[in-house]
Parts: C-alpha cells; sequence; structure tokens
C-alpha cells in the first residue's frame, strides 16, 4: 500500500464496485455473444475434426489391397499409425488450404480431409463447430498441381483433391515428416468463393460504439486541456 | 498490520490499467484497418466493436481514476496483473466476433494464450480464418511479449524489499538503464532492429518456398512476432510443418534464439561486447540444457526410429530444441507424431526443455536457465563446503553483467520459485489424470501451457473439458506473470477483505 495517511475504503464501496465491474465485463461478453455470426443451417451433431486423445488408438494391420492397388487413408490414420503405413501405395482426398508451394520438382500443398473440407464445408459458411484442422502435406507432380484453381482460406472453398502416391512416416528425399508423395491425382470438386453477407447489427452496434468511444476519449483530452 | 488498500491506491492501479487498455485498444485498429482492405467486412467491424469496448472501458477508467498518487512497486504488480485479465478479456471480443471460437470462454483461452506468449490455440477451421484476426492472434504476442521485458526490467527490478526476496533469484533487480522511459526505448530499438532484418530474411526465405511477394510478407510478419515473441501461434494449423521448407527453418533459429536471450545480455551485446556470451552464467547453462536435451532428444528419435537419415533427424531434432527450449512452440511435424512415431525420450525432452524456458528477463517463460545456474551454483558451493575444513571460506561467483558472489539468499530464492513451477506444472497434469487423460499428455499440455512452450500433443483443442480450459488459463496467467503480480493482487484481494482502515 502507499504510504499515505488516507483512510481504507469500505468494505461495501469495494464490493459494489467490484459487482460493477463484474457486471460490466459480462455485458461485454454477452454483447459479443450477441453480435456473433448466425448459424446458417441447422445443427448437425457430429463427432469433431480432432480425436480425443483419451480414445485409445489401434494400429491394425494394414489391409492388403490387390497388388498395384492403393490403400484408401485419412489423415487419422496416417498420423496414428505412421510406420505402418511408411512406404505403402496410398490413395487420399482432401481440401487444398493456404497456398501451393511451388518448387523446382513439383509443388508442396497441405491437404485437409477434416469436416470442413468434407460436404458440411468451411467453418465461415456455416458456423458449425467441428474442432481444430487435420490433414497431410502432399508433394504433387507439376501436372496435378496446374489443375489447382481456388485454395482454401476465408474468402474461399479449396478445390478437393484426390491424390495416390507413397506415404513417407520421414521422406528420404525432402527429410519432411508423414507426407504423401503423390504420383497423380485430379481435382475432383472444385472450390468456389465463399460468400460472406454483411452483418448489418453488428455495423450499426459497431458504428454507435466508435462514436461513442471516440467522444468519451475526445471528453478526456478537453478535460486535461482545462 | 495488514491495511486496506485506499481511494488513491484503487485510483492509479485504475488508472495504469486503462492506460493499457488503451493501447490495446488501438492495437485493435491495425487488424480492423486490414479487415477493410483485404475485403473481410464483418470481422473488420468486429474489431471496430472490441477495439470501442476497450476504449470506452480504458479511457472510462482513466477518467474515473485521475490521481496524482505515485506508483508504487506494489501497485506496479497489481496493475500488471489486473491488465493481463482484463487486456485477454476484451482482446477475446473480435476473436469471437470472427466466428471461430466455440464460446467466450474460447475466445478468452485465446487471448491469453496470446498475450502469455503461449501458442497453444482453440481456434476451429484455422485454415479458413480471416487474415485480420489472424493478425491479431499475432499481435497479441507481440504486445504481451514486448510487454512483459518491459515490465521484467522496470516495474519487477524495483520491486526489491517491497515483495521480498522472491525475485532476487532471477537477478530482476538489477536494472540495465537507469529509467523506465530509457529501457522501454533500448527494448524498442533491439525489437525493431530484429524485426527489420528478421522479417526480411524470413520473407525472403518464403519467397524460395513458393509464396507469393503479398502473402509472403504477411507470413513473415506473422513469424516473425510468434519467434521473437517466443509466442508460438502459426498463419496455418500445420505450423511451420506447412512451408515445408529448410530455409524458412534456418531463418527461424536466430529469431527464436533472440528472444529466449535476456535483453540484459542483448544489451551487453549492443555495446560490443560480446566476450559477455561466453561468461554469462545463463548464456552457459543455457548451452549446457541444450546440448543434454538435444543428445536426449536425438537418442530418442534414434531409438523409435523416427527418421531415416540423419539430416532429416538433425533438421528436425535441432528446431524443436530451440522452440521448446526458447518456449517458442512452433513446430516442423504434426503433434500426433510425437506420440505415435518418437517414442518417449524425445516427447520426454520437449517437456524437459519447455520446463526449464529460456532466460531470465527475455519473453520466454519457464524455470529459466538462470534459476538452474543459481542452484547448481549453491549445490557445488555446499559440496566445496562439506569437503574442505571448517575453518575454510567457501567463496561462489557467476557471471552476470559483472562478476558477483553467490549469496545463499539467492540460492534460496531460486529454489523457492523453483517450487513453485513445479507445483504448477503439477497443477494441471493433475487434473488431465482426473479426466482420464494419459500422464504423458497430461504433463506434456500442462508444461506447455504452464511455461509458454506451447507445443501440444492433443489435449488443447476446442472440446476439452471447461475446467480443465479455466486451470489452463491461470496457469498461462501464473507463468507468464511467474507468481509475483498474481500474487499481489491476491494480497491486495486479502488487504481488502481483512485489512484495517
Amino acid at each position: 500500500m502507499s504510504a499515505r495517511p488516507a483512510r481504507g475504503v469500505g468494505r461495501l464501496r469495494v464490493a459494489a464496485a467490484a459487482a460493477l465491474l463484474l457486471a460490466v465485463l459480462a455485458a461485454v461478453a454477452g454483447l459479443a455473444e450477441a453480435l456473433r455470426h448466425p448459424r446458417t443451417i441447422e445443427p448437425v451433431p457430429e463427432p469433431a475434426a480432432v480425436e480425443d486423445p483419451r480414445e485409445e488408438v489401434v494400429c491394425d494391420d494394414v489391409p492388403q489391397p490387390r497388388s498395384g492397388e492403393p490403400i484408401v487413408v485419412d489423415s487419422g490414420v496416417l498420423l496414428d499409425c505412421p510406420g505402418r503405413y511408411d512406404g505403402r501405395l496410398v490413395a487420399y482426398e482432401g481440401e487444398v488450404v493456404g497456398a501451393v508451394l511451388e518448387r523446382d520438382d513439383g509443388s508442396w500443398v497441405q491437404l485437409n480431409d477434416d469436416p470442413y473440407a468434407g460436404e458440411l464445408g468451411p467453418l465461415p459458411t456455416h458456423r458449425q463447430f467441428r474442432g481444430g484442422n487435420a490433414g497431410i502435406g502432399v508433394h504433387l507432380p507439376p501436372a496435378v498441381a496446374g489443375q489447382i484453381a481456388s485454395v482454401g482460406a476465408h474468402d474461399h472453398r479449396g478445390d478437393v483433391l484426390a491424390v495416390v502416391g507413397v506415404y513417407h512416416q520421414s521422406d528420404p528425399r525432402s527429410g519432411e515428416v508423414a507426407i504423401i508423395r503423390a504420383t497423380g491425382g485430379e481435382v475432383v470438386a472444385a472450390g468456389a468463393p465463399i460468400d460472406h453477407p454483411p452483418l448489418e447489427d453488428r455495423r450499426l452496434v459497431g458504428g454507435l460504439l466508435a462514436a461513442a468511444a471516440l467522444g468519451l476519449l475526445l471528453a478526456g483530452r478537453l478535460r486535461a486541456r482545462r | 498490520m495488514l491495511l486496506r488498500p485506499g481511494a488513491d491506491d484503487f485510483r492509479i492501479v485504475g488508472l495504469s490499467v486503462g492506460r493499457v487498455l488503451l493501447g490495446v485498444s488501438a492495437a485493435m485498429v491495425a487488424p480492423a484497418v486490414l479487415g477493410f482492405a483485404l475485403g473481410e467486412v464483418n470481422e473488420a467491424w468486429g474489431f471496430v466493436v472490441g477495439a470501442s469496448l476497450t476504449g470506452l472501458f480504458g479511457q472510462g477508467l482513466v477518467l474515473l481514476c485521475r490521481t496524482r498518487a505515485t506508483l508504487t512497486a506494489t501497485h506496479g504488480l497489481v496493475s500488471v496483473a489486473a491488465a493481463w485479465l482484463l487486456a485477454a478479456w476484451f482482446g477475446a471480443v473480435p476473436l469471437l466476433l470472427s466466428g471461430h471460437y466455440g464460446g467466450f470462454l474460447d475466445a478468452y483461452f485465446e487471448a491469453m494464450s496470446g498475450f502469455a506468449t503461449i501458442g497453444q490455440t482453440l481456434a476451429q477451421d484455422l485454415d479458413h480464418m480471416a487474415r485480420s484476426v489472424n493478425l491479431w492472434r499475432h499481435l497479441m504476442q507481440f504486445m504481451g511479449g514486448q510487454g512483459i521485458i518491459i515490465i521484467a526490467l522496470t516495474i519487477f527490478s524495483s520491486v526489491g524489499g517491497a515483495i521480498g526476496s522472491l525475485y532476487l533469484g532471477e537477478g530482476r533487480e538489477e536494472k540495465i538503464l537507469p529509467s523506465v522511459v530509457s529501457t522501454a526505448r533500448f527494448i524498442w530499438k533491439v525489437a525493431l532492429t530484429y524485426a527489420v532484418v528478421g522479417i526480411a530474411v524470413l520473407w525472403a526465405a518464403l519467397l524460395q518456398a513458393g509464396l507469393g511477394p503479398g502473402l509472403g510478407l504477411y507470413h513473415a510478419f506473422a513469424l516473425f512476432m510468434a519467434a521473437f515473441d517466443t509466442g508460438g501461434f502459426a498463419v496455418q494449423s500445420t505450423s511451420v510443418a506447412f512451408y515445408r521448407s529448410v530455409g524458412v527453418e534456418v531463418a527461424l533459429w536466430p529469431v527464436m534464439l533472440a528472444g529466449g536471450f535476456s535483453f540484459a545480455l542483448h544489451y551487453q551485446l549492443w555495446q560490443g561486447r560480446g566476450r559477455e556470451l561466453v561468461a554469462n552464467l545463463e548464456s552457459r547453462v543455457l548451452a549446457v540444457t541444450a546440448g543434454f536435451v538435444l543428445a536426449m532428444m536425438l537418442s530418442g528419435l534414434i531409438a523409435a526410429g523416427a527418421f531415416a537419415d540423419a539430416s532429416a533427424l538433425l533438421r528436425h531434432a535441432l528446431f524443436h530444441v530451440i522452440s521448446a527450449h526458447t518456449t517458442t512452440g512452433l513446430a516442423t511435424v504434426p503433434g500426433a507424431v510425437y506420440v505415435s512415431a518418437w517414442g518417449v525420450l524425445a516427447p520426454a525432452s520437449i517437456v524437459l526443455a519447455m520446463a526449464l524456458g529460456g532466460m531470465a528477463g527475455s519473453t520466454a517463460g519457464g524455470i529459466k536457465a538462470l534459476r538452474v545456474g543459481l542452484i547448481v551454483k549453491g549445490i557445488r558451493k555446499d559440496l566445496r563446503a562439506t569437503l574442505l575444513p571448517d575453518s575454510a571460506v567457501v567463496v561462489e561467483t557467476y557471471h552476470l553483467g559483472s562478476q558477483r558472489v553467490l549469496s545463499g539468499r539467492k540460492v534460496t530464492a531460486a529454489g523457492t520459485v523453483l517450487l513453485l513451477w513445479v507445483l504448477l506444472y503439477a497443477a494441471g497434469a493433475l487434473l488431465g489424470l482426473v479426466y482420464g487423460y494419459d500422464l504423458e499428455t497430461a504433463l506434456f499440455d500442462s508444461v506447455a501451457a504452464a511455461s509458454s512452450g506451447g507445443l501440444s500433443v492433443g489435449l488443447v483443442r476446442p472440446d476439452m473439458e471447461v475446467a480443465l480450459k479455466v486451470v489452463f488459463i491461470a496457469q498461462m496467467l501464473l507463468g507468464r506473470l511467474e507468481f509475483i503480480a498474481v500474487f499481489a493482487l491476491l494480497g491486495y484481494l486479502v488487504a481488502i477483505l481483512r485489512g484495517r482502515t
């Protein structure tokens, strides 16, 4: 405490101030909740994209397809059981997100196979929460990379690419971890721009709050000058 | 006798917090402008709402709490804890309005993770998040990282006898510059120099990796803030693995190391005293512990057969040792791989590195190299005293800017704080065990939250239990502010309830 002769503030006054503070903070959180994006479709109960770490992971024997046929996989089994699929020919499908990183010998892409890459679509199109993202890094030959027209981001749903290639727990050529070195592939679902309808209530509230905040700042300045 | 705080005590704390919140409000303007420029209009308005609410609250406090009273060390500590709690509250508003968080608690967790430079995330579908919102996540880390340095070198360093000996163990009684203003100026000079060089090098590496100029600059900016402030947030859900580039990873090494170095050491190097790097107790301890952790990780990865060739093994092991030891939290592999392919020893080495942390007076978290060094020196002193004749006078010295004599008080203080850290790490891990997570998972993510390490093996996810979210938020705050500011705030509450007028 500061070295001062002044008396301490009464408990009742402190309690009232604390209650007011909590009420203001609750109002801030409440207002933010009220101004959230509306859900565009009815809630659909579905499992989250990222697994619960308490679920036991069982790495069964890898299915044995006919000679030369790839094993159909998802990112979950490739990340949970990397040793089992190391060096195996796999077929994998996912949405291109982020960017296509072009290099001399091809391109690197991140292909997500989480619920946002599937029928449900990216979170900004529906606001149904399905957890974090899940996917695999894939090295594409130039011919396959050249087919990509749309990359997943806030304003775009990415192309969904089906690839066939060899999965590497650790890629001997690049040193990358848990990736597929694709030999072929094609776009199976074209991406598209994501529409973001303007949220009028947010604009209105934002405008009013901004005016109030600027007014208070100005009042503070004037008071300080005086 | 415990005195109840007076009106001036409340006013000065309110005034300080109000000014911090005005800064947070001003910082929200940058992502708002970016949002409008990129056509992310709803998100941009989210920032207008957030900035306005923060500004209203901050300015309200400034106007209500006008006082001429002088800020004491205790006021400073209470203000720091209150400001961190409230900055995260208001910082959560635009996050919630981005539509990528399940509720306000998740957004608050994310904001605290940002301001405390942790790097653990509860964002959903991060890969479709607006760039303006992602910028805000990284800006929070930058503000939190630079803020904690200023606090560590000004408020904490002035605490001294007001708080007791807890902080003597950190060597924070030593000011590197005479005033708050000169210290802040130096910190910003160093940060801006690193920023210009770091962003330029990262941008070049990202262009080489295949990103376009505009997107490359954006990623370089975000990566710099995540690495220099040892934050660990990333633009994409796959962290640094997204770039598939050795060049980007190598460019990040010195940035993360610079973040993990104390500003006192930066100051010495800035003055051209290169020898300090070799003589400094903290850099010596870090070299030894990083070497030990690297050996441990390499042994574990070799035993697990995680890599086919030596260069890949060394590349990923080195990156993770630097990232974990500086408590940055960036990763070059998916988190699931730590559990499924890296065996037991390698993840354990990551936990150890995060728990130890970087240097005192840096943006890094964890126990800190200085405390480890002081405790080891204290043990050595005791051993020598045991072995030498009773009449022998045992003196142990260490170098930290200058040569110093080790006192028992400093060793005790370092040991006390070490114990607090162990308890903090254990708290989250124990609750994780209660909820049925295995020990490795619970301990890994608990240490990552408390130490600001930020790496995760999957416990931290949007549908984790509410109690765990709350405890992890508390761990982040306690770890970031290293107990003392939070204790001071709690002490204030006790004084309100039980103090005399």
